[in-house]
């Protein structure tokens, strides 16, 4: 599945990736993300996941052709 | 009229009395087109914000700010924010757009404008919208540092 990342998360990850290894919701699609980069942990646990232009959460299953989009916590205004 | 930058992906316009802007915007915000366009006959007040980018944070020396956004989902938010607004205070009007990309101080970063029959309404609504826009939006600021380092976000002290 495709990962789309932002603001402080391309300190941690490419803007967009393939990602390998096989998530099926959001709480697998963290550790996979933590396994990648172990620093982005507790970051990842304060972000939310959005599949187009909706919010997901776990029990949404995520799809092999998904593009997900990884969001940190807003620092907008 | 707004403009907003053509490498976007498309974005909504709210339907009038919503607002008349686009909500996501990388050209500087016009304040003056945007209150010019938030006048309404029964609205006695007008409340308008400009969050504006200062020179210092936390004791540093801000030279200029990035603001990042994915639009297609902070759109609809704002959308969204704006109609449950106008709804729970019974708004005439409802506007707010926020800017993206490269910000030097004194520039504004968003605009939210309220308009109702009396200013408790107008004041209150404006304070709602800006704060859930801040907090809720997908929208990100970097702050970068007159000593050449920068920060993401972690930057809100309300």
């Amino acid at each position: 599945m495709r990962i789309h990342v932002y603001a402080t998360l391309k300190d941690y990850f490419s803007p967009e990736f393939e990602l390998e290894a096989v998530a099926h919701n959001t709480d697998e699609l963290k550790r996979c993300l933590a396994d990648i980069n172990g620093q982005a942990r507790q970051l990842l646990d304060s972000c939310r996941f959005a599949v187009e232009e909706g919010f997901i959460d776990n029990e949404y299953k995520l799809k092999e052709n998904d593009t997900v989009i990884v969001i940190p916590p807003s620092s907008g205004g | 009229m707004i403009r907003s930058s053509s490498s976007l992906p498309p974005v909504g316009v709210s339907e009038p009395p919503l607002g008349v802007c686009e909500a996501i915007s990388s050209e500087p915000l016009d304040i003056v087109e945007l209150l010019r366009n938030a006048h309404h006959p029964a609205a006695g007040a007008v409340v308008l914000f400009s969050g504006e980018v200062r020179d210092h944070n936390k004791g540093r020396d801000v030279a200029y700010l990035e603001y990042e956004a994915y639009p297609p989902l902070a759109v609809k938010m704002i959308h969204e924010i704006l109609a449950e607004a106008k709804e729970k205070w019974g708004l005439q009007l409802a506007i707010a757009q926020h800017r993206i990309g490269k910000l030097d101080i004194g520039e504004s970063a968003v605009v939210v404008i309220t308009a109702a029959a009396h200013r408790g309404e107008a004041y209150e609504a404006n304070q709602h919208i800006i704060h859930r826009i801040k907090h809720e939006v997908p929208i990100w600021k970097c702050e970068y540092f007159s000593d050449g380092t920068h920060q993401w976000g972690n930057n809100c002290n309300c």
